[in-house]
């Protein structure tokens, strides 16, 4: 009993200006499920993130818009209030400060904005949450360390990949599908594609 | 005990026939200074006690037949002490006329509107002297604010006379005012959405706090809405709306507790003051306010949950595990010998010596141990098994007399029917004798008295073991509050069965004299009882627990014994409550007009109301029950004053 209308409405509106905000949500691995989705939102300027594209699982439940939607990053990420291990994401609009008027946009980009003012008083990962307290230029290290290898290899890497394999004389199109269906392993899609 | 073993009888029974004279002439007497005579009978009793260390028994008759008259005399005026009662049974259907008082007096001095008062009462937990207080502390605004709120009307939009269509932020439809619902807080969406939350939220079991839709609002959505709009669709979730709205009084409220009852008997209690006391509910059951369990004073709530515990885990094995086992020396389990010789290997893989308890080694033959002698005395391990056998036998010590008044009192719980048919028989005699209520009396004394006797024990084992309190006195301390607290106890027990050997005579085929007799001795036993009891209580709150660093709480000792509290009445309150529905049923039409009239309105309401509060508090304080300090010594004072004892009730 998703209200389909809405979700419909609410990805129209924000993918019209993903650019200016900085989020977007689409549908998850291209299916037609609207009831599971796949959220991206740019790292904020002038914080360790900045540069990188976290990529958020987004799971709307029955009750959606009444109840609130599920979100975890599938990008790892280093932040007091994001968990290092599973993604799990603190924030209290997710929770009981979910309100029905807010939008999947309005909550990313309040993801966004916990990204940029980290709470460390109360964390999610306490590891994170102490370095942070303690130790801040290790965190920040670490924090931009996280996005230079997962927020920015899947998009920077792969046109690398791409480039190299397409000018060893594969099409184009057969390397970015092989690419996918081996998670970006460039040795095993070459190994692929040859024995096709 | 037999009547005619008492030491004391023969010695007394000069002084009792004067009894009889003297009850007979004292009826003109009656207005006699209480105080006096008190101090009289504790002067007498102080050097009895010299004299007859053993019993606590004053044989001064005048004060103590005084007394008796003038508390039968005084018969309307213990009716009055009832009715002062601060326990109430809250049933079903008096769930709401137990609340209107709260929400009046809220939506009186705050002049709000009957939802909002419940919103507010909701949040602060039903405490309406809190809200009083943070009233002035916060300011009427925050105070509004925090609980959900809004006072500020926004009722000036009229918004089904403009004709565009409404966007709703929920669904992002566009919908018809008149599909539209505006709360107290300003924000509106459509009655579709709105019932969708609604629904979800109540299954949610929130439906004490519905807030608004809006993003950071924290208004509480107004009840009549709800109500409303989810009964259009799902009239029983609306019923559940009504009645989780209604039975906040007891689940969000301190003083209000569900009974334990098994199967539930559907009442609530509610209680004034202190929450630390013992109540019993309508149907008969009576327990602690504040754990729920049985009730259990003089010992504390944790001391009776251990004690619980124990004895389930101890009592049925104890006497068996003690006569026939003996405890391993390395794993300190208990081994039973199955068989063979003195030569025993526990579990565990340690052999030890059936007769001494010490650990061996496992060559052995028929008659000896190799490299093991008992003869000779090893203190080590002697020590250590003697240690485990102490503390068991010193349980066993506490559980057995625990065990046996509590046998008592049941034994006697039976007893009431073979004097109620006594008493019959000697009513119908002819005899100048017509009042038989010394002999209930006496019986509810002695019950009363039986039961915290027997819960005595519990708290005794707990005060002076090593369990709870092992840092908190040294051995000398703890030795000299033993010897006074156990001097009390044992008066009060030997005091108790005197009562009851005296209530267990056939009185019925004594003449008249000896009846006198027996009464006499019968009142003069209940109070001196009594007196014990009290004494008891004050040796355990303020020289035993005061002192303490941990707070241990235990239910004040009720001389009246548990009271069988009277109903949350519909006509009670009657008065009040019309007045309050009519003021509700004003403000269910929010009209200008009466906003308008409300701020007069609520000056008026508020001086009376105050006034009211005033005096219900000055009332309060006067009151028998209302020990509303936790502090013990406030506590026996005003046990002190309530004078003898009369209308107890009987044990489960």
């Amino acid at each position: 009993m998703l209200d389909v209308s809405r979700v419909q409405k609410e990805l129209a509106e924000c993918n019209r200006d993903q650019a200016i905000s900085g989020v977007g949500i689409a549908l998850c691995d291209g299916g037609s499920d609207l009831s599971h989705l796949t959220g991206t939102i740019s790292g904020p300027v002038a914080t360790p993130y900045e540069g990188g594209t976290f990529r958020i699982d987004i799971r709307l439940p029955g009750g959606y818009p009444f109840e609130p939607p599920k979100m975890q990053f599938i990008t790892k990420v280093w932040h007091p209030n994001i968990s290092s291990q599973n993604g799990a994401i603190c924030l209290d609009i997710l929770k009981d400060q979910w309100s029905p008027a807010l939008t999947l946009k309005t909550a990313l980009l309040s993801v966004q904005a916990l990204l940029s003012s980290p709470e460390p008083d109360d964390p999610q990962d306490a590891v994170v949450a102490q370095q942070y307290l303690r130790d801040h230029q290790t965190f920040i290290a670490t924090a931009r360390y996280w996005t230079e290898t997962f927020a920015k290899r899947i998009s920077v890497d792969i046109e690398e990949k791409v480039q190299k394999l397409v000018e060893m004389g594969f099409p184009e199109d057969l390397v970015r599908s092989t690419l996918k269906s081996v998670n970006g392993d460039e040795n095993m899609a070459l190994e692929k594609l040859c024995s096709s | 005990m037999a009547s005619d073993d008492d030491p004391a009888s023969s010695s007394d029974l000069e002084a009792s026939a004067s009894a009889a004279a003297a009850a007979a002439a004292a009826a003109e007497e009656e207005e006699e200074e209480e105080e006096e005579e008190e101090d009289a009978a504790a002067e007498e009793e102080e050097s009895e006690t010299a004299e007859e260390a053993e019993y606590y028994f004053s044989d001064n008759d005048d004060a103590a037949e005084e007394t008796v008259l003038d508390v039968l005399a005084d018969g309307g005026e213990e009716e009055c002490h009832w009715s002062v009662s601060s326990v109430r049974v809250i049933t079903k259907e008096s769930l709401l006329a137990a609340q209107r008082e709260d929400l009046r007096k809220v939506m009186e001095l705050l002049a709000l509107r009957e939802q909002h008062a419940r919103t507010l009462l909701i949040h602060y937990r039903w405490d309406v002297e809190r809200i009083f207080e943070l009233l002035e502390v916060k300011g009427r605004e925050r105070l509004f604010l925090e609980a959900g709120v809004s006072a500020i009307e926004n009722k000036g939009r009229v918004l089904s006379s403009s004709p565009c269509p409404i966007t709703c932020n929920v669904c992002f439809d566009e919908v018809p005012p008149s599909r539209v619902s505006e709360m107290d807080c300003g924000h509106c969406f459509c009655n579709e959405c709105w019932t969708e939350h609604f629904i979800i939220k109540i299954n949610d079991g929130q439906s004490r706090r519905i807030t608004c839709m809006a993003p950071k609002c924290n208004a509480v959505c107004d009840e009549a809405i709800v109500r409303y709009l989810v009964s259009a669709r799902h009239p029983e979730i609306a019923d559940r709306f009504d009645r989780f709205l209604l039975e906040s009084y007891i689940e969000d409220n301190n003083k209000v507790k569900w009974c334990p009852s098994v199967p539930h008997c559907g009442n609530a209690i509610r209680v004034k003051g202190d929450i630390c006391c013992e109540v019993a509910c309508a149907c008969g059951i009576q327990f602690c306010f504040s754990c729920l369990s049985e009730a259990h004073s003089p010992c504390s709530c944790l001391m009776w949950e251990l004690w619980i515990k124990k004895c389930q885990d101890e009592s049925e094995t104890v006497n068996w595990i003690t006569v026939n086992t003996k405890h391993c020396p390395k794993c300190h389990k208990p081994v039973e010998k199955n068989g063979g010789c003195n030569l025993v290997a526990c579990l565990c893989g340690q052999a030890f010596c059936w007769l001494c308890g010490g650990a061996t080694g496992r060559d052995h033959t028929w008659s000896s141990i190799s490299g093991h002698s008992c003869g000779r005395f090893k203190e080590d391990q002697e020590k250590r098994t003697e240690q485990a056998r102490r503390n068991l036998y010193r349980y066993m010590h506490y559980h057995n007399r625990y065990k046996a008044h509590i046998d008592s009192l049941k034994q006697e719980t039976n007893l009431k029917e073979t004097i109620q048919g006594k008493i019959s028989i000697s009513e119908n005699k002819e005899s100048k004798i017509k009042d038989y209520s010394w002999v209930t009396n006496g019986l509810n004394r002695l019950f009363w008295s039986r039961r915290v006797l027997a819960y005595s024990y519990p708290f005794a084992f707990y005060m002076f073991g090593d369990e709870l309190f092992k840092d908190e006195m040294t051995p000398q301390e703890r030795e000299m509050k033993q010897n006074l607290f156990e001097d009390q106890q044992q008066q009060l027990e030997a005091n108790v069965e005197r009562l009851s050997s005296y209530l267990e005579k056939d009185f019925q085929d004594f003449s008249d004299d000896l009846v006198m007799d027996t009464m006499s001795r019968v009142i003069n036993l209940s109070n001196v009882v009594d007196r014990l009891c009290k004494q008891m209580y004050q040796c355990i709150e303020n020289d035993l627990l005061y002192p303490l660093r941990t707070t241990h709480n235990i239910a004040p000792y009720k001389s009246k014994g548990l009271e069988k509290p009277s109903e949350v009445s519909i006509c009670w309150d009657s008065c009040q409550s019309s007045r309050s529905t009519r003021t509700c049923q004003e403000d269910r039409c929010p009209t200008s007009e009466s906003t308008a009239n409300g701020v007069a309105e609520k000056t008026v309401l508020g001086k009376r109301s105050e006034a009211q509060l005033q005096g219900s508090s000055s009332s309060n304080n006067g009151g028998y029950s209302s020990s509303s300090s936790s502090s013990s010594r406030k506590r026996d004072k005003i046990d002190a004053r309530t004078g003898p004892t009369f209308d107890l009730n009987m044990p489960p």
